[in-house]
């Protein structure tokens, strides 16, 4: 064994140039898995937050039916008295704010955005004083205040305020249906400008305050849901189940972000089935290179296995001395290829990668508003260390296989 | 010692069969200096390679201490080659990214022999075919002469009962062909190794204790001298 590890580690040392360029491709091949793995990681870890922190935070308490009719966004299916729960939440040591979701039509007057129009939108009533206490939206604002209680103000997404041209100090008018039906217009300044890390929000955020939504709407203090922040290190599901206990019924159901934002998780699921489609391609590339290596080095050492043969080297031996040749260049592929991951990494990682000009305008299923970061992945930087060493020496095996399939006075002759 | 009895050894080219060897019957005694000589394509080299295990015949039989090689599987004859066969080539075939002693050493470790026992008898070899402090120096630093020599003690490290060359001399000029003549037939005088090299050349046919000459794979002449 210890000439065969000595025979292969010489061998590599023959031709180093092909030897380089072969480990050149597993280095490229590994560094590639390492930096899409870590901006795939990066991405989620970062949407993920972005969902909890700007959309649904961890979960969500909602009348029985409201989630089927969620895109209606009813006034009717609401919870009654929310301040009770909430107070009961807080009492064990939830967090929870209280939000009203309607849609409307906002009607923009040609005096301040140059011409006349409306558009569809959808407005989040917020507890001033308490939304913060589960959404971060503290950090966002890049313009102008947050909402006052009671208020006729909004807040509005930056993207969003950019689209219709709007800016602080300007007014707008929604239109909508208050609950029961009737019709009601709104005139609210916009009093600020969020800039949030979720492109979703930043998209077609209209803020208010509750108090305010609620006298226009005739809610009588009733919200459409209960939003609860729990600690990042809770376990959503088995809170949930705790939660919905405390409600006691009373055909109010509880959400994890999971089953609210299943959509994006589907995506995300897709999203890492296509990536692992192209780390396969990548591998496959890398594994015709050094199977083509192997074969080339086998080919040109025919008369040298013709010799071992019949020196009474094994088939075996001599796969294992080729097999540890192929290992050898999968190992300087290995190192030099989570090396350079390593170096890709610490780019992603630190300076990330601005997809802005892509993101501004699509919706890529991502929370994410501009610049993509990775994350550190030991787990994913060994397993590439191991599958560069692992995938060269199996792929020696085949060509291997072919030439000791010659006979011994053939290998001999050959030229 | 090997015992060859009616064998015969055909190729097939295309739609014609060469017939390689015609039934040949030939006995080889222990410590035995023999030269298989002919003209091109007699069956020299077949006749050592079925010697040697390293092919199959059509028809007929080998033996060699009273073992029938020719019935042996695969990895039998990998085995027997391994413990009882010697190898010499015309184009020495040494492996060029190893050093004389690396060449020399590797047949004592197919055989687990331990790391000091090697380094002794490959240093002593090595002596003995006149390449002592040239240990260390790969084959492309080595001339013909002196990498057939270093081929000879890759051939005899393993006492070997049987040495099987093939043209030995074929690509070396006649003062070095004739050294290493003299070299295996020293080797052959003191380790009682047998020696079986084909050639169709006349000088080291002369230097044969016993000359078998081959034509169109049958044995026409069987010479002691």
């Amino acid at each position: 064994m210890k000439f065969l590890i000595s025979l292969a580690f010489k061998n590599l040392t023959r031709y180093k140039r092909r030897t380089l360029i072969t480990a050149g491709a597993i280095a490229i091949g590994l560094m590639m898995y390492i930096f899409v793995d870590s901006m795939l990681q990066g991405a989620e870890i970062e949407s993920v937050r972005n969902l909890n922190w700007f959309e649904t935070a961890s979960a969500r308490i909602l009348d029985d039916d409201y989630w089927e009719s969620r895109f209606q966004k009813p006034l009717d299916l609401n919870i009654p008295d929310p301040d009770k729960i909430i107070n009961t939440l807080n009492v064990n040591g939830i967090a929870a704010t209280k939000r009203m979701v309607f849609s409307g039509d906002l009607i923009l007057n040609s005096q301040d955005f140059g011409e006349d129009g409306n558009m569809a939108i959808t407005v989040t009533a917020v507890d001033p004083e308490r939304d913060f206490e589960v959404f971060e939206f503290g950090r966002t604002l890049s313009e102008g205040r947050f909402l006052k209680p009671g208020e006729d103000a909004v807040l509005l997404g930056s993207w969003f305020a950019e689209d219709i041209g709007a800016k602080v100090g300007y007014w707008i008018t929604i239109v909508t249906r208050g609950n029961g039906g009737f019709y009601e217009a709104m005139d609210l300044e916009i009093v600020g400008i969020v800039n949030c890390p979720n492109p979703n929000v930043n998209r077609s955020l209209v803020m208010m305050p509750f108090g305010t939504a609620d006298e226009y709407l005739a809610m009588d203090g009733a919200a459409t849901e209960i939003n609860i922040k729990l600690p990042d290190n809770a376990d959503v599901d088995l809170e949930v189940v705790k939660i919905q206990n405390m409600l006691n019924g009373n055909n109010l159901t509880v959400m994890s972000w999971e089953a609210m934002a299943v959509d994006y998780l589907a995506i995300a699921e897709s999203k890492r089935g296509g990536s692992g489609m192209i780390m396969f391609l990548i591998f496959l590339i890398a594994a015709v290179g050094i199977s083509n290596t192997m074969l080339m080095a086998i080919f040109e050492r025919i008369r040298e296995l013709g010799m071992m043969r019949s020196m009474g080297m094994s088939d075996k031996e001599i796969r294992m001395a080729f097999m540890l040749e192929a290992a050898g260049i999968g190992l300087i592929g290995s190192i030099m290829g989570i090396t350079l991951g390593a170096l890709a990494n610490i780019f992603i990682i630190y300076v990330g990668i601005d997809y802005g000009f892509l993101l501004r305008d699509m919706d890529i299923g991502y929370r994410i508003q501009a610049i993509f970061r990775g994350v550190w992945n030991p787990g994913t930087i060994v397993s590439a260390f191991f599958a560069g060493i692992v995938i060269s020496t199996l792929v020696a095996y085949f060509p291997t296989k072919r030439a000791l399939k010659m006979d011994i006075p053939s290998c001999l002759r050959h030229q | 010692m090997i015992n060859v009895k009616d064998v015969e050894r055909n190729y097939q080219t295309g739609e014609t069969v060469v017939k390689a060897l015609r039934g040949v019957n030939l006995d080889i005694g222990k410590g035995e200096f023999m030269s298989i000589a002919g003209p091109s394509g007699s069956g020299k080299t077949t006749l050592l390679n079925l010697i040697g295990c390293i092919d199959k015949m059509d028809a007929g039989e080998i033996s060699i201490k009273d073992e029938a090689v020719s019935k042996m599987k695969k990895k039998e004859k990998t085995n027997f080659r391994r413990k009882y066969l010697g190898f010499i080539f015309q184009t020495y075939n040494l492996i060029p990214v190893l050093t004389a002693y690396e060449n020399v050493a590797f047949v004592l470790s197919l055989l687990n022999v331990n790391e000091k026992e090697i380094e002794l008898r490959t240093m002593a070899i090595l002596k003995e075919v006149g390449l002592e402090g040239m240990e260390h120096r790969r084959p492309g630093k080595l001339s013909g002469g002196q990498q057939q020599r270093v081929a000879i003690a890759r051939a005899l490290i393993k006492n070997p009962e049987i040495v099987l060359a093939d043209e030995p001399t074929a690509n070396l000029d006649s003062n070095t062909g004739k050294e290493i003549l003299e070299l295996m037939k020293r080797m052959n005088k003191k380790h009682q190794t047998t020696f079986i090299f084909s050639t169709h050349d006349q000088m080291v046919m002369d230097y044969a204790d016993r000359l078998v000459i081959l034509h169109d794979g049958q044995i026409v002449s069987d010479e002691k001298r």
